[in-house]
């Protein structure tokens, strides 16, 4: 109701209109009073002609492309000067992206640039007083932050995902075992599944399936590495406490059990010992349950 | 009037094996498919070929380059004695620039390759010691020329045949040789005297270590002094591989089982 009121403000100041009229200023009242115009009449003319709250929307639908110009900008300096390009290189999403002459970067911040404009689509919608109580529009406002984040969320999971698998492929290229290439693939859809669910919870599904899936998959990984890792993960915790204490050190006489020798190399998991004959290789493990004697000499 | 190519044709005639060193992927594809077997000798096997010796130090010393090649190819059992090999290789700069004839024979196994290769220690951490002994020569300390011992290998044995001679800075630490702090560090101990012990998969275990290898049957070069003499003569009591940068003459010298394997000049690389 503002407009209204101000609207009446300015004509009553420009023009001798009684207050009544004034009051219930509309288009038809305020052209009657056109001869009386002066030099800033043309200011006058257009706010007669269509009206402070057209004004009002102009300036706001000004305001919000500037702000959206200005935060994609932002976005995307941000980003750049935080090295995410170079941290994406070669992931897929990147790549695709780059196929349609883009980059991650740049739909990052046109993503953000649409958010802002239709934010101020809105705020001038309801400025202009077009009815948005209304059910649909409410949903729509209700959701668009959301669906913004959700696919933030997802684009963010492509990316990571992808980037994860790289580092993982990367990590297990030297071991020549054709199985060895279902651990990338696993690590990235575990990230995109991940990712899915983030997406799918913040627009508001029904995810409940999802995350008991989800549980089931962690139960099962972390089963799965507690037995097979069983030794591995034995000896690291001893190896852990070998390599803060030395209780002995590379050329030391030793004997873990039956094995008597010389050291001659230890690491995180395992202590090279060396008799006249063969090299044992005995796990940490061993080391810490059955004891060690140093021999003196 | 006998063409140039001519001389090409005599040299490359009735060859047994191409041998690249460090050849460019398409200069490889372009002899790939040659009559005659190809071995590519490079640092790393960026052209995927069938046949590979890496070589663990681009020698300067076009010979070494070669001999090394031909004895990695026949550790291999890719050549034999009495073969005729044509090699590929470059002499001034890194591409391929001339062709250089040479007879296989048993007695151009000098041992280079068997020094990298089949060491005790990694080949890795060889040339990482290695690389050490060159920048340290080149660089010395703080400008001065500096002597330097490294023991790599079979370090439980060489702790046992060697005592200290003070507090050992690497006691409790676990660094590796390669790391490029550790460069700094080996520079800066460098300066005192005594050996560095360094394990087979390139840990430090101990600077400032008083070999105590028994000398008779040590053939060295005479006219080195006593670290040379300590350093080849542990290798013989023990499977350690010795590398030696001198004071005096500013060279690297490697030596195994007593040995003398290979002499480099720092200033070359």
């Amino acid at each position: 109701m503002s407009g209204f009121a101000s609207a009446s403000l300015i004509h009553s100041s420009v023009g001798p209109v009684p207050a009544a009229t004034a009051a219930s200023a509309s288009a038809s009242t305020s052209v009657s009073a056109a001869p009386l115009q002066t030099v800033g009449g043309v200011v006058d003319d257009i706010v007669r002609i269509a009206g402070v709250r057209f004004l009002g929307v102009l300036a706001i639908l000004l305001f919000g492309i500037l702000l959206a110009y200005v935060a994609g900008t932002l976005v995307h300096r941000l980003l750049v000067s935080v090295g995410v390009p170079e941290a994406i290189e070669g992931t897929a999403f990147e790549r695709t992206a780059r196929d349609f002459e883009t980059s991650t970067v740049e739909i990052l911040s046109w993503l953000t640039r649409y958010f802002v404009l239709g934010i101020t689509v809105f705020a001038a919608l309801s400025f202009v007083g077009i009815n948005y109580a209304d059910r649909f529009w409410g949903l729509v406002i209700a959701i668009l932050p959301q669906l913004f984040i959700a696919i933030l969320v997802l684009i963010t999971g492509v990316v990571v995902g992808d980037k994860v698998e790289l580092l993982v492929a990367e990590r297990f290229r030297a071991v020549k075992l054709p199985q060895v290439n279902l651990l990338p693939a696993l690590a990235k859809y575990t990230v995109f599944f991940l990712a899915t669910l983030v997406a799918l919870s913040q627009v508001g599904v029904a995810t409940l399936a999802l995350i008991v899936l989800l549980g089931a998959y962690l139960l099962g990984l972390i089963v799965f590495s507690a037995v097979a890792f069983r030794d591995l993960l034995r000896s690291g915790a001893a190896g852990t406490y070998l390599f803060f204490t030395q209780p002995y050190s590379i050329g030391d006489e030793i004997v873990v059990g039956d094995v008597r020798g010389v050291v001659q190399e230890f690491d995180m998991f395992v202590t090279h010992v060396e008799a006249e004959e063969t090299e044992f290789v005995v796990p940490n493990a061993r080391v810490l349950n059955k004891g060690v004697g140093r021999v003196r000499r | 009037m006998v063409a140039l190519s001519e001389l090409l044709g005599d040299l490359v005639a009735d060859v047994d094996g191409l041998f690249l060193f460090t050849p460019s992927h398409s200069h490889y594809e372009q002899f790939a498919e040659t009559d005659v077997p190809t071995v590519v000798i490079a640092p790393e096997n960026t052209v995927e070929a069938e046949t590979f010796v890496e070589l663990p130090l681009q020698f300067q010393n076009v010979k070494d380059r070669i001999r090394f090649g031909v004895e990695g190819a026949m550790e291999q059992s890719i050549v034999e004695a009495g073969d005729t090999i044509a090699c590929n290789v470059g002499v001034f700069g890194g591409d391929p620039d001339s062709l250089v004839r040479v007879r296989v024979e048993e007695n151009m196994r000098s041992g280079i390759y068997d020094l990298f290769a089949n060491s005790r220690a990694d080949p890795g951490v060889i040339r990482d010691v290695f690389g050490v002994a060159i920048e340290l020569g080149k660089k010395g300390q703080k400008g001065e020329p500096v002597g330097a011992l490294f023991i790599v290998g079979d370090a439980g044995k060489v702790m046992n045949k060697s005592r200290p001679l003070s507090y050992n800075p690497f006691e409790k630490s676990h660094v590796y040789v390669g790391d490029p702090i550790v460069n700094v560090m080996l520079k800066e101990f460098s300066r005192l005297d005594g050996a560095f012990v360094i394990s087979d998969s390139g840990k430090i275990v101990s600077a400032y270590r008083y070999l105590e290898p028994s000398a008779e049957g040590v053939d060295i070069p005479k006219g080195l002094g006593a670290r040379h003499m300590a350093g080849g003569a542990i290798t013989r009591d023990t499977n350690a591989t010795a590398i030696v940068l001198s004071e005096s003459d500013g060279l690297v010298r490697a030596f195994k089982g007593g040995k003398m394997i290979l002499e480099i000049d720092p200033e070359a690389y």
